[in-house]
């Protein structure tokens, strides 16, 4: 489990180097496919409660969100550069600040070393990272990926910990709400761009 | 068929009024079915009396579920008469009205949820469904800077109930590592054995605080809330301000129950921090506007920061919060809906450019009044009693020094908004403008939404004083 996990933190900190939109969104599909590993390894047969989260981490999250945004940026003739966060060495030194703060966090969160230990430190990181990217970017493109790193990092989070995680009726529901949500972004990411703020405003009457 | 069923009817009747066909009985349908929710909410509140659970124990009908299942649907019913009535005077709106009545009833089924849920991740998903229906709302049509607010709406309700969903992982797991089944059903959780916290439940409570009090445009995360209640169509505001706002309380008051209950000081200090943080910015912003919308908007910052020092103090101000906070949602349902006539009339959210609004536009005048009078807490409004219950609450838990910057920050805001609103109603007005006559029945949902607001304030009947004693008892009164 922890070469997985660790290529998962490979797989959250590289895009924030490698500046480029196509980067970010191999990032979040890799996350996805190594979430999917992660929880779908153990499985022998197929259940409703498997198939929703296969369901859930392939075809949406390391599948369907990517290609979403990725459809849009072809179309609309992106520059291959995009950077996630500011690119010089102070911002550098907060992201990796932050997976040291991370690391530090779940060895009080979790005292014993281990998977688990490795596991919140990880999730942790990519949480606070994908908060970092958020703080850091005005760009539509540039949240959405900081929105969507943020819930892989929750999906790593809950896939991983101990317990109940609902029924299948609520995986279902939250896979639905995380579709919607991306489809949204993607509305969103094709209508609001600093073009258009300059349109002008050709509204009548107001509900 | 239980009448608690009856909430849920809204999201069957969303696919159907969004046709082409039915467009023209949109408004009368949104009418007609928020008053069938409002009667069954209120024979829900005042004939159950224990906390029945159904549908398998996902929703419950304790007294917070009832009287938050009162509240949001009798504000509901007003937005919906607002949106009837401009409907029938402003017949261009057709396409508007279609698209609001369709997503705000949407909306309304999964605000039932939230309220009705017994499972904690069950609420946190319909509290998503509720933002995402009312995001389309937030924008209007031909207009850029609504798309802006909207997106920032939607980015931060996203982050926010993101990280109160990590929050209640974080309380999942604080349950597994002392040994018990982790479960996010209430009931079980209310009988689970206490015991003393550890640092997952304080992590966990910690987050879901700076999580649901994102939503609730409580600092640090509050930038959204101006811009959004600003730019969106006022039933749209209305629906947020004071439908959303209580959905989104209700999950942190179902937290707080039930976590809270063998140590009354957890995250105590968190709310009080973010309490005042959210009053001083808020009156800062509140003495900076010009604009009456955002004015109303720094005002509801400046009350999520009031419940949230309430909610810190628990005890003897829990009953206080409880009459503050739904005082609230009828305050802020009159102003945004008055301020979206004073747009219409005069065509401008500037302050500087509205005057003289008791003669010129006397209903909306008179509610601006009245609705400020019941924002700054002036007697005989139940949002008086509320402050003066925190306030004495401060006191009794020797929180001097909060109750001291507490009574500034109030001062302040009063003094601000008393500038910026006064003149807007008694001054002179600038220009005769001819306004067809203002209809009483345009009026009546505000109206009623004033008599609540009176009577929380002078005398409760016993029934309806016992349900918000049964919620306070929950947050911990005595």
């Amino acid at each position: 489990m922890s070469g997985l996990l660790i290529a998962f933190a490979i797989v959250v900190l590289i895009p924030l180097f490698v500046a480029t939109w196509r980067t970010s969104l191999l990032g979040l599909a890799l996350q996805g496919a190594l979430i999917a590993w992660l929880s779908l390894r153990d499985e022998s047969t197929v259940t409703l409660d498997v198939a929703l989260i296969a369901v859930d981490v392939i075809g949406l999250r390391t599948v369907a969100a990517p290609l979403l945004l990725y459809q849009v940026m072809r179309r609309r003739n992106a520059p291959p550069r995009n950077d996630v966060i500011a690119p010089n060495l102070f911002s550098w030194a907060i992201a990796l600040g932050l997976v040291v703060v991370a690391f530090r966090a779940a060895d009080v969160l979790v005292p014993i070393e281990g998977d688990d230990q490795m596991l919140v430190a990880v999730a942790a990181a990519s949480f606070v990272l994908g908060l970092f990217v958020l703080a850091a970017s005005r760009a539509t493109f540039s949240q959405i990926i900081g929105v969507l790193r943020i819930e892989n990092a929750i999906a790593l989070f809950e896939l991983g910990a101990p317990g109940e995680h609902g029924s299948a009726g609520l995986y279902a529901a939250m896979s639905g709400v995380l579709l919607v949500s991306v489809l949204f972004f993607r509305w969103y990411l094709v209508h609001v761009t600093s073009e258009g703020d300059d349109e002008p405003a050709t509204e009548s009457a107001v509900l | 068929m239980n009448l608690v069923y009856l909430s849920f009817a809204p999201l069957l009747l969303a696919p159907g009024i969004g046709s082409r066909a039915a467009r023209p009985v949109a408004p009368l349908v949104l009418l007609a079915a928020s008053a069938a929710q409002a009667a069954a909410a209120l024979a829900v509140a005042f004939t159950v009396t224990t906390g029945t659970s159904l549908a398998g124990g996902y929703l419950t009908t304790d007294a917070t579920a009832r009287l938050f299942l009162v509240v949001i649907n009798l504000v509901f019913l007003g937005i919906a008469g607002y949106v009837w009535n401009r409907a029938r005077t402003t017949p261009e709106l057709a396409d508007q009205v279609s698209r609001f009545a369709r997503l705000s009833l949407v909306f309304m089924g999964a605000a039932n949820f939230v309220i009705l849920s017994n499972h904690l991740l069950a609420g946190w998903i319909a509290l998503e469904i509720t933002t995402l229906a009312a995001t389309p709302l937030v924008v209007r049509t031909g207009v850029p800077s609504s798309r802006h607010a909207a997106w920032r709406y939607l980015l931060f309700s996203s982050v926010g109930l993101a990280i109160a969903f990590v929050g209640l992982v974080c309380l999942g797991r604080s349950m597994a590592t002392t040994g018990a089944p982790p479960t996010f059903f209430l009931d079980e959780l209310r009988s689970a054995p206490t015991d003393a916290p550890n640092m997952w439940r304080r992590l966990g409570l910690a987050l879901v605080v700076l999580g649901y009090g994102t939503k609730l445009g409580l600092a640090p995360m509050y930038s959204w809330l101006p811009e959004t209640y600003d730019e969106a169509p006022p039933s749209t505001t209305a629906l947020l301000a004071a439908v959303q706002f209580n959905c989104t309380l209700v999950c942190l008051l179902r937290v707080l129950q039930v976590y809270r209950a063998g140590d009354r000081d957890l995250v105590a200090t968190e709310l009080l921090a973010i309490g005042l943080v959210s009053m001083a910015v808020s009156t800062v912003s509140i003495i900076a506007t010009n604009n009456y919308k955002r004015l109303i908007a720094y005002a509801s910052i400046n009350h999520a920061g009031v419940i949230a020092i309430g909610l810190a103090i628990g005890k003897s101000a829990s009953y206080g919060v409880v009459l503050y906070v739904v005082s609230n949602a009828f305050i802020k349902a009159i102003l945004f809906l008055t301020a979206g006539k004073i747009k219409a009339h005069y065509g401008t959210k500037d302050t500087r450019e509205v005057s003289g609004l008791i003669s010129d536009l006397p209903y909306s005048g008179l509610f601006l009044m009245v609705g400020t009078f019941a924002l700054l807490g002036f007697p005989p409004f139940g949002s008086f009693l509320g402050e003066l219950i925190i306030l004495s609450g401060l006191v009794r838990a020797d929180q001097i020094l909060v109750f001291v910057i507490f009574c500034s920050l109030v001062s302040l805001s009063f003094v601000a908004t008393g500038r910026t609103v006064f003149p807007m109603i008694w001054g002179a007005p600038k220009k005769k403008v001819h306004w067809p006559r203002q209809s009483f029945l345009s009026v009546t949902p505000k109206l009623a939404f004033l008599v609540a607001l009176v009577a929380m304030g002078i005398y409760m009947p016993a029934p309806i004083n016992a349900l918000f004693r049964a919620v306070a008892a929950s947050l911990g009164a005595g």
